[in-house]
């Protein structure tokens, strides 16, 4: 029999099997190799060689470095910074509509609407949706001619406000945000029912026994506890947006004169739709928005989260 | 000793193998991308000159996939990079990288020269070498509803092109009817918005100066261009396209003109039989739809009114890289002759850049031809269309101003020249 009690001489140094909290060497590399190898070859590898490529220009098989060539051409192409501008008022005005949305309609099952388990599976069905699906709904609704929106404002005597919801640059970016929106509501109401469900029941409780209204308990109550859940969503949203491409591409594909043109967009279109098979200054594109995406996270972590601990 | 039978026993199988070898041998395969999986006719053509010319050489099997058009460019793009491209695959002439990149092989001694049409080797030569197969080849034509264009009380003259002023009327009578004059859509190409337009302006400048309009050594702030879309913003703002402009697919435009709402023109390359001789139950014309094409409308002043604009679109390219270039070019090679030709036109009812006898066409739409041919005759031809002759930026701001924003009414005569002039104009 042997003691369990370990003396101090017995202590191993870090990394030894005594330590329940490490294990050898090998076993380390069998539990990590295939995550890094994943991680080094499907992330790193191809990031790194993104931000390689943008100091070349790549024609054919052939490449020449061009130094900060690509860079110094993207300050002045008036088409990215177009993408940026749509790009930036999608992320950060977009993320308020999704989750204020999502908020509303947790708070409507939460208060117990007629039909709640029907709409919270109703409301949440198109989270489960393809963008390409999404696409060709939303498509169908805001076609000129016969689509449900332009129908419904015609039958209500509003046909004047019917409108080209995809063919007018003034009208298509705000057409794409609706249908986005439209497809992450279900998300953030689940996210914001859990939290909601999970506030503490006393303090609801004594915000009744003062005679507080569903209004003032919403207003002082319920969004300020769910700060930290809604900065969450907020942030989550927003880079989601940063790189949104599929619904734009399929819905106008940039267009009407670049109005709906996001950067995602414009790199695919750089890359495959220019006559060229240069990929350094997609690359550069990219690069550059890879920063931005980058900085922007930390700026609003900074910001918002001086107070709340942000996890995403 | 178990080890030495086992050895002797692999030794035997492979030597059985190996003598059996050409009795087993499989034929190579080649990849074969086709567009136009949405097209029957075209798609008939293609898998018959498959299936003939797996028939004729059973040492090559090939495996042919149809591929929308778009789709075929962005995986090919990658896949020329990586020697994973298929070793026969659709391509137009106005995708010119993957030339210039060298990843086309040439075909001059894989197939019989004899077997193209002269006019259209142009469209896939380069120093000196021929890289495409033309299969596909068309005219821009202003087809029309015969019974419409008479109901809002237009005759069309016997030479069957309208002046610059009888098109305005038209256009103002269909409005007036509550009949779109011109059922034309962008929703789903970059071409389509400009075809009223730069048609007009080949017309009014002639074959020269609107080459160098197109090389981008003549401005769009020329008078004549200016008129000629002063003109074409006129009809917009008179309600000549549909208010769907922006959003209607080129199958949708079709539907529009010979279904439902009905249209008085419908501008369109003259492949539109590829989807308007389809069945009607899938989307094809009515069988008695009254169709007519006429001439784009002569301008005042016109340098070029008999000019119309011919293009090669639908090709098909050995890859560099190929492994089977024997059974790539032989497959090629086969169909590149007259008689595959005549059958394009008798079955797509389509020009074609192959050597083709019109003679021997027999074809349920000969009277179609026939109309085509009288609209064909006498023409002095441009070659290409502006997205042939644009490249990058300019094809995209092309795309973006020209086929979109300006025929949908988004943006003055001026703000599009001097976008078109920013992005193309080499001045």
């Amino acid at each position: 029999m042997t003691s369990t009690a370990a003396r101090p001489d017995d202590v191993k140094s870090p990394g030894s099997v005594a330590d329940p909290r490490r294990t050898s060497w090998p076993v380390l590399v069998v539990f990590l190799v295939p995550a890094l190898a994943i991680y080094v070859g499907l992330t790193a590898y191809p990031a790194f060689r993104t931000i390689y490529d943008s100091f070349f220009t790549i024609e054919g098989l052939d490449a020449t470095f061009v130094g900060l060539d690509n860079y110094r051409a993207l300050m002045s192409d008036e088409t990215f910074w177009v993408a940026v501008r749509n790009t930036f008022v999608w992320s950060f005005i977009a993320p308020v509509l999704d989750v204020s949305t999502g908020l509303l309609l947790a708070l409507a099952l939460y208060a117990g609407v007629p039909f709640a388990r029907f709409l919270r599976v109703a409301w949440f069905t198109p989270v489960l949706l393809s963008y390409v699906v999404v696409a060709i709904l939303w498509m169908w609704i805001y076609n000129y001619d016969w689509g449900i929106l332009n129908e419904v404002l015609r039958a209500v005597g509003l046909g004047a406000l019917a409108s080209s919801w995809l063919g007018d640059p003034n009208l298509a970016l705000g057409a794409l945000i609706v249908t986005h929106a439209w497809k992450w509501a279900g998300f953030n109401m689940v996210v914001c029912l859990a939290a909601i469900h999970s506030l503490p029941r006393e303090v609801l409780e004594a915000a009744d026994l003062d005679n507080c209204g569903w209004g003032a308990k919403l207003r002082h109550v319920i969004v300020p506890m769910l700060r930290p859940t809604l900065l969450n969503l907020y942030i989550l949203a927003f880079i989601g947006k940063m790189k949104i491409f599929d619904l734009v591409w399929i819905m106008t594909g940039g267009g009407p004169l670049w109005a709906t043109e996001t950067v995602s967009t414009y790199v695919y279109k750089r890359a495959f739709n220019w006559n060229t098979f240069d990929l350094g200054y997609p690359s550069a594109i990219a690069a550059v928005w890879f920063g931005v995406v980058c900085a922007a996270v930390v700026i609003l972590n900074r910001v918002l989260a001086s107070k709340d601990r942000l996890e995403y | 000793m178990r080890w030495g039978r086992f050895g002797c026993a692999v030794a035997a199988a492979a030597l059985s193998i190996g003598c059996m070898g050409p009795a087993l041998a499989q034929p190579a395969q080649i990849n074969m991308w086709s567009n136009w999986p949405d097209e029957p006719a075209k798609k008939d053509w293609v898998s018959a000159r498959v299936k003939e010319f797996e028939a004729a050489n059973p040492q090559c099997a090939v495996k042919l996939s149809f591929i929308p058009k778009a789709d075929i460019y962005t995986q090919a793009k990658s896949a020329v990079r990586t020697g994973q491209a298929p070793d026969i695959f659709y391509l137009e002439p106005d995708q010119p990288e993957f030339l210039a990149g060298g990843f086309l092989e040439p075909l001059d001694s894989y197939i019989d020269l004899a077997g193209l049409e002269d006019w259209a080797k142009p469209a896939w030569t380069s120093k000196g070498k021929v890289y495409g197969l033309p299969v596909e080849a068309y005219t821009v034509e202003l087809y029309y509803n015969k019974d419409l264009v008479k109901k809002v009380g237009v005759d069309v003259p016997a030479n069957f092109q309208l002046t610059q002023a009888q098109f305005t009327d038209l256009v103002k009578k269909g409005v007036a009817a509550g009949i779109t004059p011109i059922s034309q859509g962008v929703g789903d190409r970059p071409f389509p918005g400009g075809l009223v337009l730069y048609e007009a302006l080949l017309r009014k400048l002639g074959p020269e100066d609107y080459g160098k309009l197109l090389d981008g050594t003549l401005s769009y702030k020329d008078p004549r261009v200016i008129e000629v879309m002063d003109w074409v913003k006129g009809l917009v703002d008179a309600g000549a396209y549909p208010k769907s402009f922006s959003t209607l697919k080129l199958g949708e435009s079709h539907f529009y003109f010979y279904n439902t709402p009905g249209s008085l023109t419908f501008p369109d390359p003259s492949w539109f039989t590829g989807r308007a001789f389809a069945p009607p139950e899938s989307g094809g014309m009515p069988a008695n739809f009254p169709l007519g094409i006429m001439q784009f409308p002569a301008m005042d002043g016109g340098k070029c009114p008999e000019c119309k604009t011919l293009a090669v679109a639908g090709s098909f390219v050995m890859y560099s890289k190929s492994k089977n270039k024997d059974c790539a070019g032989a497959l090629l090679k086969s169909m590149a002759t007259r008689d595959n030709g005549t059958k394009w036109m008798e079955q797509v009812s389509l020009q074609t850049g192959l050597a083709s006898d019109p003679s021997k066409i027999k074809s349920a739409h000969a009277d179609y031809f026939a109309e085509l041919n009288a609209r064909n005759k006498g023409v002095k031809y441009f070659f290409g269309t502006p997205l042939f002759h644009y490249r990058a930026k300019c094809a995209e701001t092309y795309t973006q101003v020209m086929n979109n924003a300006f025929p949908a009414g988004l943006i003055s005569v001026q703000d599009a020249a001097d976008k078109m002039n920013a992005a193309c104009f080499k001045g």
